[in-house]
């Protein structure tokens, strides 16, 4: 601290107090936004580049949107997507380029700038307030909302939104008891309400069920025959969005790969840009003998965390060199799943045991002590301890054994020595084992959380979301070491989000729907359609019948 | 029986005073635990003033004032340095602990004659009624406006509401501002008109008690108030409780240790499992995280 | 003219000497603040830390005083330490010194008649527990039901303040005249090594042992955990139950402890005086808050610092009746000295860099 930054300080507290003096006072700006002709250009985008340091996130980038028109930017992560959407949101300011709304350039101090001038975002992680209504939401820091807003006025506009393209919303519930695909309109209707004309999706139907699905699409085709510009930015299920978009813009290492119009696109051909080599990577299952019965669960019921029952009897058994995978959305009770395995979370009904064992009213610690492994869905939040070193973290699954920890004491050799031993095998990249939780990257951070549970695991690995928001390299890593467990003979326990990811490596995957699995099926009789549809609640039968009269 | 009536509203006016501006704060997402050191503040500098400037509604005055300086300096600790909201709350208490001592002890006595606030009926003061109106405007504040809504966001979801164009910082300031002014009046309150009196740290755990009441109240105005009441009756209870039940005969030191053992117990209540639920539902999500803008 | 934009940085937990620096920076920012105080209270402040710290330091004249506050003052901060590093609030010291008050009391007005070999460990003991079990209430009630630890311990410091008034003022154990307590017996009062009651050794032991358990312990590695992250700490099993009532009920412990420091271990009192002087030596715990916050929760370090504070705490009563100053100075310090540290809390977590503006 240097005596010298004092005056920024004070700077900083004027400003705040103040308020941010480059915002302007939001109305949106009808002159340039209104009366858009459908096929006119609303807003292009020419020669962004925009750079962080060691990395040229976004190198030149044209794009352009046209009234009416559904125009989707493909990339993996890392590709420059959110840095692209965030600058023409105005979050990000480009180093290079500019912005042109409908032919005139404009830039963006924040994204009040950018809403001003029509367009809205939805976001990935839904920047709603759950204790709120769908309508306080909706109506929110609109400058047209006077000091006691007209709540049933604005129903009523809502309302009229709402019909206009066939969204089905109640505007009175509170936030958090809608489902994902509901919050998703409330956040469209939000933006909407705000006067959007273009709006720009995040990865918009990551978190919905084929059925939800559907129905986006169809609210999407509704909204861009009334003049809306759609832009989604997506990373997988491709086919879905692309059967809507009119044009597909390809990014990759932050550069436009390819643009070209949906029609004449093919599948191969896309993943194939987005990748830049054969997408469809066939992990190499290993020949694994499968052996005796390691975890049976016995119509297994649990709470979620607001005291209602998210898991609804599930029955199933684990054996000894067997990967039995859970598909499913989040929020259908395979996080509470994962927690009453562990030890985390009561069993409010049914039994499990454990080579035999009944293990129901075991506690997290006996569990770790008989060989079970949790690796947790959240690894900065929960996985890690970000204030400790990475020796401190793996001590994390010793501290309770005897080897390690002799009469109440740390033997501190022994303890960094397995510390070692473990980083180096996992692949732990960092300046050394002292070094702090806080500084590794996601990636790191998973293959540490790996290096933590899997030594000390020794039949049975609950992998809650392991890939979850790692980049290629990182995910190929865990995939990899999950299958050197299988063949040690662990049986382990995989929840996912990736369909594909399931399907590959599973011997058996049980799809689960609203706390229940919608059946349990073996790997080789899986097929991709039926698992997704069991995943959105189709029953087994059905999609049996289908696949038979086809 | 009127006067124990009486003392006791004015209990629940200071009371109610602390809390519905803690209640305010923490809707915005601000939790202060220091409404001790801003009613002793508030009490101690509105004592102080009226004893030189012979005027009560000057010490009233001052006392606000004082209180709602507190209020900005908790507010610039938390919300532009983003110091642990618990810590600085804490902070502002110790120092009023360790400054009202040093300033006001020397001071200990009863205000000269002559010096006697208003009062309706000889007994209540209009103050009991300005503390009712800021509960029911601090209600209609929350559930009706515009500004209240932009408040609870700001507790809820912070980058939410930014996002939304409200500025996080201003409307969290002006919330504890106001918290901070409330809290003291509730000082000032405290030792011109129920005391009279200045005496080492005479607050005596009332600023405490508010805080828990803020906790109970499930941040609903009307439910504090009745908090409230409930409390002045039991504070007023333990200091005099010949007026209510005569021969009772406890001891002075065990009957005064009934408000904080009520207020113990009253927090155990709503953290078991059925009410907590219901709790953790209320409770604004970010309260007590400093906002951080991306 | 374009002011620059600043930028948070947000740094990792601040450790060792940098976090060092900014404890140091908020003492000297306090003397500052307070040294204006002095100043516009006609007082020179060099000759007013002159006069505190040549009294507090002088073997004739302080010291003995001096390291007994102190080590009192240790007691409280390793108290108030220990739970914050399982990350638990213990503002409680007052109503568990209390509390071990009692308990020591009660030894030893009903066995007082025991020999000081049996009687001493026996009111320790007594201290330990009742102190122990005071806080214990606190850590059960956050263990099990999550109750907010401060408002509780507070509530139980207020409501010990009474009962101790209770039994002194005309109660069971009242003393002949003026709201005093009967004088503790003979066999009751600290044996003194070099001086010193024997306590102050103890504290300093309690100071050691903990930072080896801190470092060194699968306790100390579970309450750092906890400290850090308890949910991490719940998915490797650790119980937050066990957690809760083990900190809350050793730290209890040593507050109860440091009331047999106190009263047996300082010649001007083998007794509990009225409440205006027993009140004012519990308020004396809320420093512990203030030494362990300034040491970093590093329970050696809270040597120093608690010789420090206890020589500012024995000078200051000097101070003000040679120089005439107000009653309360040293609290007053306090105070500033907290707001101050609150303040450069900032830079723990922080580092402000101006942005460099590209064009």
């Amino acid at each position: 601290m240097r005596i010298g930054e004092l005056p920024n300080l004070i700077q900083k507290m004027r400003s705040t107090l103040s308020g941010k003096p480059e915002r302007r006072k939001g109305r949106v700006r009808e002159s340039l936004v209104s009366g858009l002709k459908r096929g006119e250009t609303v807003l292009e985008a020419r020669g962004i580049t925009k750079r962080f340091p060691g990395v040229v996130a976004n190198d030149h980038i044209d794009f352009d949107i046209k009234a009416g028109e559904i125009h989707a930017v493909l990339g993996e992560n890392g590709a420059g997507k959110t840095t692209l959407m965030n600058i023409l949101f105005g979050i990000l300011r480009p180093d290079e380029g500019g912005i042109y709304v409908r032919g005139r350039k404009v830039e963006f101090k924040s994204p009040l700038d950018a809403i001003d001038l029509g367009i809205g975002m939805v976001h990935q992680h839904r920047k709603l307030i759950l204790a709120h209504t769908a309508l306080e939401n909706i109506v929110l820091g609109h400058p047209e909302t006077g000091k006691i807003p007209d709540m049933r006025r604005a129903e009523e506009e809502v309302g009229k939104l709402c019909r206009k393209y066939g969204f089905k919303i109640d505007l009175n519930a509170r936030v958090w008891q809608l489902s994902a695909g509901e919050q998703q309109l409330v956040e469209i209707l939000k933006a909407l309400y705000r006067g959007a004309k273009l709006l720009i999706l995040d990865e918009p139907t990551s978190v919905l069920t084929p059925l939800e699905t559907e129905r986006f699409l169809k609210s999407l085709r509704a909204m861009a025959r009334g003049e809306l510009a759609i832009v989604p930015f997506i990373t997988h299920k491709l086919p879905e969005v692309l059967g809507v978009s009119d044009r597909v813009t390809i990014l990759r290492k932050g550069k436009v790969m390819k643009r070209l119009e949906t029609r004449k696109a093919t599948m191969k051909a896309l993943a194939r840009h987005m990748v830049g080599r054969e997408v469809l990577f066939r992990l190499k299952k290993p020949k694994v003998k499968i052996g005796k019965e390691v975890l049976r669960v016995e119509n297994l019921s649990a709470l979620s965390d607001k005291g209602i029952l998210a898991l609804k009897g599930v029955s199933f058994s684990i054996r000894e060199g067997e990967i039995f995978g859970i598909a499913g959305i989040s929020g259908n009770g395979q996080h509470e799943l994962a927690e009453a395995l562990a030890g985390l979370r009561k069993a409010e009904g049914g039994k499990i045991l454990f080579r035999g064992k009944d293990i129901t009213r075991a506690s997290v610690l006996q569990r770790l002590k008989m060989g079970i492994g949790y690796i947790p869905s959240e690894r900065v939040e929960v996985g890690t301890i970000r204030e400790f070193s990475l020796v401190d973290n793996i001590a994390m699954n010793l501290y309770f054994d005897k080897e390690y920890f002799k009469w109440g004491f740390l033997d501190r050799g022994k303890i960094r020595e397995h510390a070692k031993k473990a980083i180096l095998e996992f692949d732990v990249m960092a300046p050394n084992i002292d070094t702090k939780a806080a500084h590794l990257s996601g990636g790191n951070l998973q293959k540490l959380i790996l290096a933590r549970v899997v030594p000390r695991t020794s039949r049975l690995l609950i992998a809650n979301l392991p890939t979850h928001g790692l980049d290629v390299g990182a995910t190929e890593f865990v995939r990899n070491r999950l299958m050197a467990c299988k063949k040690e003979g662990i049986g382990i326990l995989l929840i996912s989000e990736d369909l594909d990811e399931v399907l590959q490596m599973s011997d058996r995957i049980a799809p689960i729907y609203e706390g229940k699995f919608v059946g349990i099926v073996p790997a080789k009789k899986a097929r991709k359609e039926s698992i997704g549809a069991m995943m959105a609640g189709a029953p087994l039968e059905k999609t049996r019948k289908r696949e038979g009269s086809r | 029986m009127w006067s124990f009536i009486a003392r006791s509203l004015e209990i629940t006016t200071i009371f109610l005073l602390a809390s519905i501006g803690e209640l305010l704060n923490q809707r915005g997402g601000v939790l202060n635990v220091g409404i001790e050191g801003l009613m002793l503040l508030g009490a101690a500098s509105g004592f102080l003033t009226a004893l030189w400037s012979g005027s009560i509604l000057l010490g009233f005055v001052v006392g606000t004032i004082v209180g709602g300086i507190f209020g900005l300096l908790h507010g610039f600790f938390s919300i532009t340095l983003k110091v642990d909201q618990v810590v600085s709350g804490m902070g502002i208490w110790i120092f009023a602990m360790g400054f009202t001592t040093y300033w006001a002890d020397s001071y200990s006595g009863p205000l000269p004659k002559g010096l006697s606030p208003p009062g309706i009926g000889g007994y209540l003061s209009p103050i009991f009624f300005l503390a009712v109106a800021l509960v029911l405007i601090v209600w209609f504040l929350l559930s009706k406006t515009h500004l209240g809504l932009k408040i609870r966001s700001v507790g809820e979801n912070p980058s939410a509401a930014e996002a939304t164009g409200i500025n996080v910082a201003r409307t969290r300031y002006l919330c504890v501002v106001v918290g901070g002014l409330s809290g003291g009046l509730a000082g000032a309150f405290l030792s011109l008109d129920y005391f009279g009196i200045w005496g080492h740290l005479l607050t005596g755990g009332m600023g405490w008690i508010a805080l828990a009441l803020v906790l109970f109240s499930l941040w609903r105005p009307f439910i504090l108030f009745a908090g409230a009441l409930i409390f002045g009756f039991v504070w007023q209870f333990s200091i005099s409780p010949e007026a209510i039940a005569p021969g009772l005969g406890i001891p002075l030191g065990i009957i005064r240790m009934f408000p904080f053992i009520v207020t113990i117990i009253v927090l155990v209540v709503i953290s078991t499992p059925k009410f907590r639920r219901k709790w953790g539902l209320a409770k604004p999500a970010a309260l007590g995280e400093p906002y951080i803008k991306e | 003219m374009r002011l620059p934009r600043l930028k948070l940085e947000k740094v990792v937990a601040l450790k060792g000497w940098g976090a060092a620096k900014v404890s140091i920076y908020s003492i000297i920012t306090a003397f500052i603040i307070f040294s204006a105080f002095l100043l516009w209270e006609g007082a020179n402040p060099i000759e007013a830390y002159r006069h505190i710290f040549s009294f507090a330091f002088d073997p004739r004249l302080g010291l003995v005083s001096t390291l007994h506050r102190s080590m009192f003052l240790l007691f409280a901060t390793l108290a108030f330490i220990l739970p914050l590093k399982a990350g638990l609030w213990n503002i409680g010291m007052e109503g568990q010194f209390y509390l071990g008050t009692v308990g020591a009391f009660a030894v030893a007005y009903a066995w007082g008649d025991l020999p000081s070999g049996a009687l001493i460990p026996l009111m320790l003991i007594a201290a330990a527990l009742f102190g122990a079990g005071y806080g214990v209430i606190a850590g059960f009630l956050r263990g099990k039901l999550g109750v907010n630890e401060i408002v509780v311990t507070l509530m139980l410091n207020l409501t010990a303040f009474w009962l101790i008034q209770f039994l002194i003022v005309g109660g069971p154990w009242a003393g002949i005249g003026e709201c005093r307590s009967r004088p503790l017996p003979d066999s009751a009062v600290a044996p003194e090594i070099g001086g010193l009651p024997f306590t102050v050794f103890l504290a300093i032991a309690i100071s050691v042992i903990f930072f080896i358990l801190f470092t060194r312990s699968k306790v100390g590695y579970q309450i750092r955990s906890f400290g850090s992250n308890p949910s991490a700490a719940r998915h490797v099993g650790m119980s937050p139950f066990k957690i809760s009532v083990l900190v809350m009920a050793v730290a209890g412990a040593i507050a109860g402890l440091s009331a047999y420091h106190m009263w047996a271990g300082d010649p001007r009192f083998y007794m509990i005086p009225q409440p205006e002087a027993y009140k004012s030596i519990g308020d004396l715990t809320y420093w512990g808050i203030m030494v362990g916050l300034l040491c970093l929760l590093n329970p050696l370090a809270a040597i120093p610092v608690s010789i420090f504070v206890g020589a500012l705490k024995v000078g200051g009563p000097v101070l003000i009746r040679r120089m005439k100053l107000p009653f309360g100075l040293d609290l007053l310090f306090l105070g500033i000295l907290f707001l101050s540290f609150v303040a450069f809390q900032f830079f723990y977590r922080y580092r402000i860099k101006r942005v460099k503006e590209k064009r």
